[in-house]
């Protein structure tokens, strides 16, 4: 992700908000795919980054596509008991759940991160959460805290 | 307190005659009045060092760590029937005991690698807070008279009420006396104000997030990543830190806040169902950082989540190492409501 192309400060015009989503191969990638497969229309914003599985998701992750300059973090997995690896999903669930608890206590907005399970049958599902968080992450405007900012910074040694 | 420090010293020296330890982890009276400072005692001679009093303020089971870390390095050259177990023994508060409980629960050594000399605790004083009851005069003399503390500074003699400098964490603490050891030295403590434990942090989740992130923001401004926080817990004891890990480089170098931020944040999100509210890394911040106010937040919600405070229970998997079927999950997003 480029920080160069990030528009700086409030809203600006024709801004449209870039949401990484790190979702898993089982369910929710497979689900991405029957939404395509059945030409299921949803917003361009999602960058899809696939892994194994929800567990497999370090926490680091989410908090450096926020400092990179992503507007929102979608994480998606299989539904609780329907795992690929029997438990992953779970142990991600502990985790994301003091996660996003976390990085609300700091002040980051509620939309920028979302979690939630999409299965590969749930194309329709997928699209509608894609949706629906592209609506919160526009609402909110572009992500301001805990971005590096290195244009800025750039511009500030060049004065 | 006397009467466990007496005990204390006996209860060391027998343990080393009788080698049932290779080392003691204490505490001896700092160079400095009215401080104390962790001390490593072999031999029985050595014990009548040992002190314990309410300047006791290290989570000593960093230490414990690391001494069993490195004989375990330095036995690995040696063949397996040859190698000996070093144990060590500990002198061990609330807070200590329960960091213990987490590197057991973490496999980092075994139960039988160390021998847990249990002290009730009723606290230490708040260097800090002590400075500013003076006014940042240097203590000249001091000394413990039953619940107040008698200082001679500069400009005269005070008298400061021991429980007016209690730190933070030891105001609300439940965890008084050790929750395992091998033998408890003096009767139990009874807790301080458990009620009172998360009410700062109930009070800042009222504020909206923007003063929130704003009070976030003033304080990781403070922060120099001296790393400090990080050397000073004993739940910090990876080989490799992420902050250091270049590939992938998770923490950037440069100046930018939202490397310190981020820097931080991951540090304290590590200590989920892991930080024992000892309070070290608050005491060894040398730009004051309010370290607490986020990490007993983690503490509260490992709680209100899944039922459970750090190094609680022996023999019971950590929060993060766990899982359930029926944990909450009111934070899973769904298109339009409902599930």
């Amino acid at each position: 992700m480029s920080h160069h192309d990030k528009p700086a400060g409030k809203k600006s015009e024709g801004w449209e908000p870039k949401i990484v989503a790190i979702v898993c191969n089982w369910c929710t990638y497979a689900g991405a795919d029957l939404a395509g497969i059945s030409r299921i229309q949803y917003p361009p914003n999602v960058r899809i980054i696939r892994v194994p599985c929800t567990g497999r998701i370090n926490p680091f992750y989410v908090v450096k596509a926020l400092q990179a300059g992503a507007d929102g973090v979608l994480v998606s997995g299989c539904h609780p008991g329907e795992c690929h690896y029997i438990s992953g999903n779970l142990s991600a669930r502990r985790k994301f759940a003091t996660l996003k608890s976390f990085l609300n206590y700091i002040g980051i907005e509620d939309g920028r991160t979302t979690f939630t399970w999409v299965s590969a049958s749930e194309g329709e599902r997928f699209a509608q959460v894609i949706k629906g968080v592209t609506e919160r992450v526009k609402a909110l405007g572009p992500a301001t805290k805990l971005v590096k900012n290195l244009r800025d910074a750039a511009v500030a040694v060049a004065k | 307190m006397e009467k466990v420090e007496k005990k204390l010293r006996e209860e060391a020296k027998k343990l080393l005659a009788d080698k049932k330890v290779d080392v003691i982890v204490g505490y001896e009276a700092g160079t400095l009045p009215l401080t104390a400072t962790p001390v490593f005692i072999t031999t029985p001679e050595e014990a009548d060092k040992l002190v314990w009093n309410p300047f006791c303020q290290h989570n000593l089971a960093k230490y414990v760590h690391d001494l069993i870390s490195a004989h375990k390095e330095s036995q690995k050259r040696l063949k397996p029937d040859d190698r000996k177990r070093k144990v060590v023994g500990v002198v061990t508060k609330g807070c200590t005991s329960r960091s213990l409980v987490i590197h057991l629960q973490e496999r980092q050594y075994e139960r039988l690698d160390i021998s847990i000399l249990g002290v009730p605790c009723t606290g230490y004083a708040d260097r800090r807070k002590l400075a500013a009851k003076l006014g940042g005069e240097d203590i000249l003399e001091g000394t413990l008279e039953g619940a107040n503390l008698k200082i001679k500074t500069a400009s005269g003699e005070k008298t400061v009420a021991l429980k007016d400098v209690l730190a933070g964490n030891c105001v609300t603490c439940r965890f008084n006396n050790p929750v395992i050891s091998d033998m408890m030295l003096g009767e139990p403590a009874p807790a301080m104000n458990p009620a009172a434990e998360y009410a700062e942090i109930d009070e800042f989740e009222k504020l909206s997030p923007e003063e929130r992130w704003a009070y976030f923001e003033k304080e990781m401004a403070k922060c120099i990543r001296c790393a400090a926080c990080r050397q000073a817990c004993p739940s910090c004891y990876c080989k490799v830190c992420f902050a250091e890990q270049s590939m992938p480089q998770w923490v950037g170098i440069s100046e930018d806040p939202s490397d310190t931020q981020v820097f931080q944040f991951m540090r304290m999100y590590h200590m989920v169902g892991r930080c024992v509210d000892c309070g070290s890394c608050v005491s060894v911040c040398p730009m004051g950082v309010d370290l607490r106010k986020f990490l007993k937040k983690l503490d509260k919600d490992c709680f209100v989540l899944f039922n459970q405070r750090a190094g609680e229970k022996v023999d019971f998997p950590a929060p993060l190492q766990d899982q359930r079927m029926d944990d909450k999950e009111e934070f899973i997003y769904s298109p339009g409501g409902g599930h």
